[in-house]
């Protein structure tokens, strides 16, 4: 029973980063906007914010940095993606790159000997009643982070008008502008969203979690979150149930042998994936992918 | 003289100065003379054979890959499956490579190498039918499909019923068994250098596919897809078989790289065997802009960076990392400015 416990409660600490960056990329993707810059985001988040916790002694600080990070981010790729109409595909992977280099680089030069040294961060928030269930054992930050995804996914359901502005500008960016949307304003406003909650799921990550930095401690989870948008074809329900099997299949990894399990690890590593082909594939279902992915938008004439 | 301006080398000259400087920039912030830096730099880079060679085995990979890209892409299909491709090409080669002990170097090389190729045409082609019966944006399927080459390879190097080698002490590492002896590729032979033939196959075959692309029917009814599916399929050309045909060909010569990296030294299969050169590659394809003598350009220059970026940090003491700032700096910058170049051009 206690391992089954465990399994839940890992699991749900290891979705929440993923699910908080994916519900940012949820709303970047619906205005036709494909970040796969998204990992470099979360990776320069979790640096700017352990770096600024150690500077300040003040893990709020700290998570006001990440989130600074973030948006910076966001905004250059904001200016590339849509203003400047450069390859998304492209741009996103090098930033990654730059993204990687960049916090290696800091690392070496701004933390010099401290590198990997705890910084101060925050503990799992002391709630009566809630504070006994395993589960829901998180952070304050985590708390307010997952507010923000509720409140991204009501605001840009699809009963809103947000909502439905954000799909219209994905499945059709010149229709939306000849219907009086401003497709620019919108998409820059989308990437701006990621870069805020990639902010926050890279301070999570650094400052509730880890409370350090080390070279790409990241390792994937922000393609991970693009991955389970598409896993949950573009829906915030099932996203975040795919965020929640993403985060428990990896806490399997680490609890199975104690439940008496003998999986391979590299099957629960791929789970996810062949998840989200299965989804894109049209083979169970119709896949909804915005029509105008990756595509950018210039008014004719 | 805008038109000048504007031309992709210009472009591309410009982007070298903007990254060169903020990589000198880095350089002084880390506290190190520029001068030492650039000779630690130039060491890595020509120094010695063995930074030549390196270098070059480097370059042979990207150009693999990057060639491989400029095909598929040339029917419109973007190829971002390079390193699990890569993978999938390593494990066949591996899996031949091992058991091929006792043939010759003539017979075994090329089996190794046909075996890598023949992978990573299997691993773009869930992409490839996905695309053409489906209509799936093969980006995001090459793309989900390199995560799940890298888990192939993690598992059959963590199995013993797979290619682990026979497990004797509890350190032995989880990795293949090294490649039999006739299946490694052979050196150039140049004194003390670890250069394989791996380049010579590459410019051979980045020579054959600019030949293909460039001088054949084939190729013309290539760019004929790429520039409008449904008109070429209005002249009777059988579209789906030439995309699925491209993207086949683009993971061929990604899993041929696969394969030439594991018959170099140490000739092992690993987890983390490939470092990224899927996604370098990938880009080196888009910086070569359709021309197979760009990719090979672009190719060198990586592939030399790479090398010398690992003895800037050895012996000057400034972070590897300033390299891959430099490169993505270098990429983001000319791919910010195609949509520039392109207006001065149509």
């Amino acid at each position: 029973m206690s391992a089954v416990v465990d399994l839940l409660a890992g699991g749900v600490t290891m979705a929440v980063p993923v699910l908080v960056a994916a519900s940012g990329e949820l709303v970047s993707e619906r205005t036709g906007i494909l970040n796969l810059s998204l990992e470099g985001m979360v990776l320069t988040s979790a640096f700017a914010a352990v770096y600024g916790s150690g500077q300040t002694d003040s893990p709020v600080l700290g998570t006001l940095c990440g989130v600074l990070a973030g948006l910076v981010f966001a905004g250059g790729q904001a200016v590339l993606s849509v203003t400047v109409r450069a390859n998304q595909m492209i741009v996103g992977i090098a930033a990654n790159t730059l993204a990687l280099g960049i916090t290696s680089y800091g690392s070496r030069v701004l933390l010099g000997d401290a590198q990997g040294r705890t910084v101060p961060g925050f503990q799992p928030l002391k709630v009566p009643l809630l504070h006994d269930i395993p589960v829901l054992r998180q952070s304050g930050l985590a708390y307010v982070a997952l507010a923000l995804v509720v409140v991204l996914g009501v605001l840009g359901s699809r009963r809103t008008g947000l909502g439905l502005a954000l799909d219209a500008v994905g499945a059709d960016a010149a229709v939306a502008d000849q219907a009086g949307l401003p497709v620019r304003a919108v998409r820059y406003g989308a990437v701006l969203t990621t870069g805020l909650m990639a902010g926050l799921a890279g301070a999570q990550l650094a400052l509730s979690e880890v409370h350090a930095f080390t070279d790409n401690m990241t390792s994937g989870l922000g393609y991970l979150a693009i991955v389970a948008v598409i896993a949950g074809r573009w829906r915030m329900v099932p996203m975040m149930l795919a965020c929640l099997f993403f985060g428990v299949a990896q806490a399997l990894q680490f609890t199975a042998p104690a439940m008496g399990v003998n999986l391979p690890v590299a099957i629960l590593v791929v789970s996810p994936y062949l998840i989200a082909l299965l989804a894109v594939s049209g083979l169970a279902g119709r896949s909804r992918a915005p029509a105008a992915l990756a595509v950018p938008f210039v008014r004719k004439g | 003289m805008p038109d000048l301006m504007r031309h992709p080398l210009t472009v591309a000259a410009l982007a070298s100065v903007l990254a060169a400087l903020v990589g000198a920039g880095c350089v002084l912030a880390a506290g190190v003379s520029p001068g030492a830096a650039g000779s630690a730099l130039w060491d890595g880079m020509f120094g010695t054979d063995y930074a030549i060679g390196i270098s070059l085995n480097q370059a042979a990979l990207l150009i693999l890959v990057g060639g491989g890209f400029v095909v598929a892409e040339r029917t419109g299909l973007i190829n971002i499956g390079g390193e699990g491709q890569i993978c999938i090409g390593a494990l066949a080669a591996t899996a031949v490579g091992v058991n091929a002990g006792g043939l010759p170097a003539a017979v075994a090389v090329p089996l190794v190498l046909v075996a890598g190729f023949a992978g990573g045409a299997v691993w773009a082609f869930p992409a490839a039918w996905l695309k053409v019966r489906r209509g799936t944006s093969e980006v995001i399927t090459t793309l989900l499909l390199n995560f799940v080459g890298l888990g192939l390879v993690s598992l059959a190097v963590h199995e013993n019923a797979l290619l682990r080698q026979p497990v004797t002490s509890a350190e032995t590492l989880p990795q293949s068994e090294p490649l039999a002896a006739g299946a490694h590729l052979p050196l150039l032979g140049l004194v003390t250098s670890p250069a394989t033939i791996a380049i010579v196959l590459a410019l051979v075959a980045a020579i054959g596919l600019g030949i293909l692309l460039r001088g054949t029917a084939t190729g013309l009814k290539l760019t004929a897809v790429g520039l409008s599916a449904p008109a070429a399929a209005r002249l009777g050309l059988p579209v789906t078989r030439l995309e699925m045909a491209s993207l086949a060909c683009a993971g061929g010569f990604a899993g041929l790289a696969g394969a030439a990296l594991v018959a170099t030294a140490p000739f092992v299969l690993s987890d983390g065997f490939s470092s990224g050169y899927g996604f370098q590659g990938l880009v080196v394809g888009l910086l070569g802009r359709g021309s197979m003598l760009g990719v090979v350009a672009a190719a060198l220059l990586f592939g030399f960076l790479n090398s010398g970026g690992i003895n800037l940090q050895l012996v000057a003491q400034v972070p590897a990392a300033t390299v891959q700032i430099v490169q993505s700096l270098l990429v983001i910058s000319i791919a910010g400015a195609m949509l520039w170049t392109r207006e001065a051009n149509s």
